[in-house]
Formats: structure tokens, C-alpha cells, sequence
């Protein structure tokens, strides 16, 4: 397998647990979880943590006895750290090869094709640079596609005797077959669970199982998505690169509250937030929405009380993006769902249809320019250029009261790098 | 009205007549399956060789933005201001006290054992990560967990840790003791309230 398409994959070690102890070193092996959004369910875990037992998804309630038990670390989640300290290491990883793909927060694909190095040092020297320079420590796997690349990654975190950095093309045939054989189908980057139960069925369980599978049987089983998935197993690189993240078509703003509500002022409030939140979104990205959907819903859980889940769509006839037209929306289209009586555990609102800024505008609508528009237009940059320079400031009037509907954040950590007023104190 | 001019085709409608990619009529043809591999890179290979005549431009979708410097003065008959041939870019702290983004990170001091350092109770230090800890430099260091800014002394394999203030005691890093150093302090922001 000496193809000349050359991929990595560098993949951060518990991302999340690993930004909690860049500023709490302390931590540093001590069992950490990190809880979901309303702290419900387990969503990291470092490997002391893992070692425990505690799976990945668990609900926080069931795992309760077991993080006591062991004095394991909890924390809530803490996006604005997790996310600045991402885009730092994504910065630095984009310097190491001229073609980068963030993957996700914590992943990036980078290609190494024709980079005149010695790709083993170049990419412990990227290791050691991000290590260095932010404290996440990461683990790269190489390879010549990126499910193989992917795979290499698996490797690398296994054994320590890598050193992190692991190229499954240097690996003899008869051993690449025995790492096949030792990873799981559905392990497979690009194989989700319906494809591998359907695998399951035809006696495919092992990756070798997968590898060794005809590929016009895979083909038709899972699709041209299979059959590539099959060929990068061979070396022979069929996903490419993506650079260039595809544009949104929609901006989902929804949150479990932290307790139920039932009044409609106090949903009210919490929505006017999420769709403040939605419409900066769609501000960053400079896009315009045509379609609003509001939604909220009882908790499907609680077989006592009677369920519900209320949500409407509308459209528009001219594209929008400021938050003085889109509030009032949201806020309209919540008075025509609500239903007084139940309880609403969750909601939210989707953006959708969305396009890029400043597209026709309907011929019977108030012309763009009008002197009415441009002040509402400029208000509403204003009100987003103090919101993000003095810590969202200025609410809507419908946005205050008990703050009831906030999620539950009781084990969070402070936005050390995103916030003046929670710098790290030394 | 002539009715018959109803229906139909509409003259010079849908595409036009050699204008898909080989330049020439082409024409539906059934070939046995084992031939496919064959015939497919002839025909690949006349395509190359077809000159497509719109060429693709992409756009870049990531443009950097460029600051300009406006002008201050303004433009009048006459003379012109003399200030405008001598324009320099603005002045940023940022590039001035900041030289690897990635790795800088903003934290505040409490307490006053470096104060001989300049380095006062809730003054904000600028520390790089990235920077060497040589011999002399102030450091955030990490002693057995805990976060601590000192000045680092290295001399013959020994390590200390140095207050800059007589009340204080310097911390001796012995065998067993775990010594992280955090980072380097390259400024202090010191405001007056």
C-alpha cells in the first residue's frame, strides 16, 4: 500500500476533560466526566473515567452512586471554553499542511501528499506543538485515505509506544489484517449503525469480515458510500478532502429548561433568548431566514401528566435577518401554539430556508432602503456590536424575569478565555 | 388569430445542437459489460481533448479583509494636507504585546509576593505557552497541582521558584516535588481605577 495520497487525522484526547485540566491541573489524572446541556447525561469522559465503567450517553442520575464512590470530577459543560480552545488548536494543526478539513471540535483531517518532509517528525513536532502551546494533548493517525487515516488514529491513542503518531501504510499486510480483524464494523469511519447492522445480518461483524466482502455486495447493501468506505481499506482514496464547510440550510436554537414551565410569560422569556441567540447566529454567517418553526414539548417521560408537542412553521414572502423582525415573530407564533395547563420541559426554534443576505426583495414588500428599514437594520447591528463587546447587555424586555427556564449548569467551570470577569486567578 | 400556432416545440428553445461536452452529435449505443473498461478511457480521453470554452472561476470564499487607512483630511482645492503622504497604520496592542495568538491566554494576579516584580493584587498578565522557560523569566508554574507565578531560577540542575517580595519564602523544587511551568509572563496590564 504505497499510494501517493497521504492523509492525517488529528484527533484530540478527551477534548473536554482535557480543556478542564489545561486550567485546573490539579485534575490531572483524577477521573473527569463532562455532563450534557441541563447537566442530563454524560457526554465525556477521561480515561480514568472510563476505566470505571461509566459508558458514554449515561444518564447522570444512573451513574450517580458510581462518580461518588470514586470521587469523580463532574463538570458541566462549558461551550464557550471547549470551542475557543478548539479554533486554537485547529489554528495551529492548519500551519502543518496547506490542505486542512475541520472534522469536529476536537478532529481535523490535513493532507500530506507532497509535503517535502519527513511526515513521522512533521507530525510529532505538530504534537508537540499543540501540547505546547495550549495543553491539549492529541494523537495523530496517517494513512494513504482518511478511513485509514482515521483508523491509524484508533492506534495511535491505543499503544503509547506510537508516541502518538501512528502510519498504518508502514504496517506488513498479514498485521493489517489482524488490526482488521480486531475492530468492530460499525468502529469504521463512515459505517453508522443501521449500516452495520445490516452488515451484522449478511455475517459481516469484523472490519477484515468487511474488508474481505465483495464489493459489489457492499455496493448494493449500503450504496456508493459503502463501496468507497471498502475501497479506502485498499488505499485507494475515494473521499476527498473538504475544506470549504458546506453553507447552512437551518439554525436550530433549543434547550431542555432547567425546570418545567407553564406559564407563558416565563416560556416566552426563554425563547426570546434562544432565538436571540439563533438570529446572532445568522447574523455571524450573514444569512437571512424565510421560514420560523417555534416548538415546545412535555416531557415524553413522564407517563403521569399528559403529553404534548406543539409546534408551527411559517414563511415568509421576503428573507430577514434582524432580531427586531424575528423576535416579535417567535413571540407571535408561541401565542398560537401555547396551550395553558401543561407543562413544558423543552423548546426552541428552527431558522430555515436560509440564503445569503440581501437577495430579492418582493415587489409589494417596504423597499429595502426605505429610511424605516435602514434604522431598524442599523439598531440592530448596534444592538449586536455592544451585546458582544459588553457581555449581552441589552435584552429584550420579554427576555427578563425569573430566569426559571435556565439549564442547569451546577458543576461549570469559568469561560477562563472568553470572559474578563472569569480570567484564571494565580 | 392563427390557431395552428399553438403547441409545440417552441422555435431555438432548449439546448443547442453540439453544445453539451464533445462539441459533436452523440449518439445512445448498447455495449457488452466486459468492453466498459475498455471503451470508457477512449472516451474519457477524447474528452480531454475537447477544449470546454467557458472556463470556471472560483470565487474565494474566505476573503481576508483589508483595512484601508481613511484618509483624515479632507480633500480640497487647493493644497492638500501634508499629513496625508507620511500615513502609518494604526497602533494595536494586540500585535504590539501578543506574538503567538494560539497560545496566549490572559490571567489575573492575586496576591502581592511578586510585587517587586511590578506584578500587583488584580493586575492581568499576559502569559505565551508556547515561550521556553529559560533562567530568570517570570513563570506560571504548576507545584504538586497548584498554579503559582514566580520567577524561575535554574542554576546547576537546581531549580527554585523566587518571590519578589522579602515576606515571602522561595519555593525549593525538590526530587519528589511535580514541577509544571504553565507558561511565560511576557506583560502585566496594570489599570488605574
Amino acid at each position: 500500500m504505497n499510494n501517493k495520497t497521504k492523509f492525517a487525522l488529528v484527533d484530540c484526547n478527551n477534548f473536554y476533560a482535557s480543556c478542564e485540566r489545561v486550567f485546573e491541573p490539579k485534575l490531572e489524572r483524577k477521573p473527569i466526566v463532562v455532563l450534557s446541556n441541563n447537566d442530563g447525561c454524560i457526554i465525556a469522559r477521561s480515561n480514568e473515567a472510563k476505566a470505571l465503567g461509566i459508558k458514554m450517553g449515561a444518564p447522570f442520575f444512573k451513574v450517580k452512586d458510581l462518580v461518588v464512590k470514586n470521587n469523580v470530577v463532574v463538570k458541566s459543560s462549558n461551550y464557550p471554553l471547549y470551542g475557543d480552545m478548539s479554533s486554537r488548536v485547529m489554528k495551529i494543526i492548519g500551519e502543518y499542511s496547506p490542505v486542512q478539513e475541520v472534522y469536529s471540535i476536537d478532529e481535523s483531517f490535513i493532507d500530506l501528499e507532497k509535503l517535502p518532509f519527513n511526515l513521522m517528525s512533521h507530525m510529532q513536532s505538530l504534537r508537540q506543538r499543540v501540547k505546547n502551546w495550549t495543553g491539549i494533548p492529541v494523537c495523530v493517525g496517517v494513512g494513504s485515505t482518511k478511513v485509514l487515516a482515521k483508523l491509524a488514529n484508533r492506534i495511535a491513542k491505543k499503544y503509547p509506544r506510537f508516541d502518538g503518531v501512528f502510519d498504518i501504510d508502514e504496517l506488513p499486510y498479514e498485521r493489517y489484517c489482524k488490526l482488521l480483524q480486531s475492530v468492530e464494523v460499525g468502529d469504521l469511519w463512515g459505517v453508522g449503525r443501521q449500516s452495520a447492522k445490516k452488515l451484522n445480518r449478511i455475517g459481516v461483524h469484523t472490519s477484515y469480515d468487511f474488508y474481505q466482502s465483495d464489493v459489489g455486495v457492499i455496493e448494493t447493501l449500503l450504496g456508493v458510500n459503502g463501496k468507497r468506505i471498502h475501497q479506502e481499506l485498499y488505499g485507494n482514496s475515494c473521499i476527498p478532502m473538504e475544506s470549504i464547510p458546506p453553507t447552512r440550510k437551518q439554525i436550530v436554537s433549543s434547550r431542555s429548561f432547567g425546570c418545567d414551565l407553564k406559564d407563558f410569560d416565563e416560556l416566552n422569556q426563554a425563547l426570546t433568548n434562544l432565538t436571540r441567540k439563533a438570529v446572532n447566529k445568522l447574523n455571524n454567517h450573514k444569512l437571512s431566514t424565510t421560514t420560523i418553526t417555534v416548538f415546545i414539548y412535555t416531557n415524553p417521560h413522564k407517563k403521569d401528566k399528559p403529553c404534548v408537542h406543539l409546534s408551527k412553521t411559517i414563511g415568509m414572502t421576503s428573507a430577514i435577518q434582524d432580531q427586531s423582525q424575528i423576535i416579535p415573530l417567535v413571540s407571535q407564533i408561541l401565542r398560537l401554539i401555547y396551550k395553558p395547563g401543561y407543562s413544558f420541559y423543552k423548546g426552541g426554534l428552527v431558522l430555515g430556508n436560509l440564503a445569503k443576505n440581501y437577495q430579492q426583495q418582493d415587489l409589494f414588500s417596504m423597499n429595502q432602503n426605505s429610511p424605516s428599514q435602514i434604522i431598524e437594520h442599523k439598531k440592530s447591528n448596534t444592538i449586536r456590536s455592544v451585546n458582544s463587546k459588553f457581555n449581552e447587555s441589552i435584552k429584550y424586555a420579554s427576555e427578563l424575569g425569573n430566569n426559571k427556564w435556565l439549564p442547569r449548569a451546577d458543576f461549570k467551570s469559568n469561560r477562563y478565555t472568553t470572559s474578563w470577569g472569569e480570567l484564571l486567578i494565580i | 388569430m392563427n390557431t395552428a400556432n399553438h403547441g409545440g416545440a417552441r422555435k431555438g428553445a432548449g439546448r443547442k445542437k453540439n453544445s453539451g461536452r464533445f462539441k459533436e452529435e452523440t449518439k445512445v449505443i448498447r455495449v457488452p459489460v466486459s468492453l466498459v473498461n475498455t471503451i470508457n478511457p477512449v472516451i474519457e480521453i477524447y474528452k480531454s481533448q475537447v477544449k470546454s470554452d467557458v472556463e470556471v472561476l472560483l470565487a474565494n470564499d474566505n476573503p481576508t479583509e483589508l483595512s484601508i487607512p481613511i484618509f483624515t483630511s479632507r480633500v480640497q482645492a487647493g493644497f492638500p494636507s501634508p499629513a496625508d503622504d507620511h500615513l502609518e497604520d494604526t497602533l494595536d496592542l494586540n500585535t504590539h504585546l501578543i506574538h503567538h495568538k494560539e497560545a496566549t491566554f490572559f490571567v489575573k494576579a492575586q496576591g502581592d509576593s511578586m510585587i517587586g516584580a511590578g506584578i500587583q493584587q488584580g493586575d492581568i498578565l499576559i502569559v505565551d505557552k508556547s515561550l521556553t522557560a529559560k533562567s530568570g523569566k517570570i513563570v506560571i508554574a504548576v507545584v504538586d497541582g497548584e498554579f503559582t507565578v514566580k520567577r524561575l531560577h535554574k542554576y546547576k540542575g537546581n531549580i527554585t521558584l523566587k518571590a519578589e517580595n522579602p515576606d515571602f519564602k522561595d519555593i525549593k523544587i525538590g526530587g519528589d516535588d511535580e514541577l509544571i511551568i504553565w507558561g511565560v509572563v511576557t506583560s502585566v496590564i496594570h489599570q488605574y481605577e
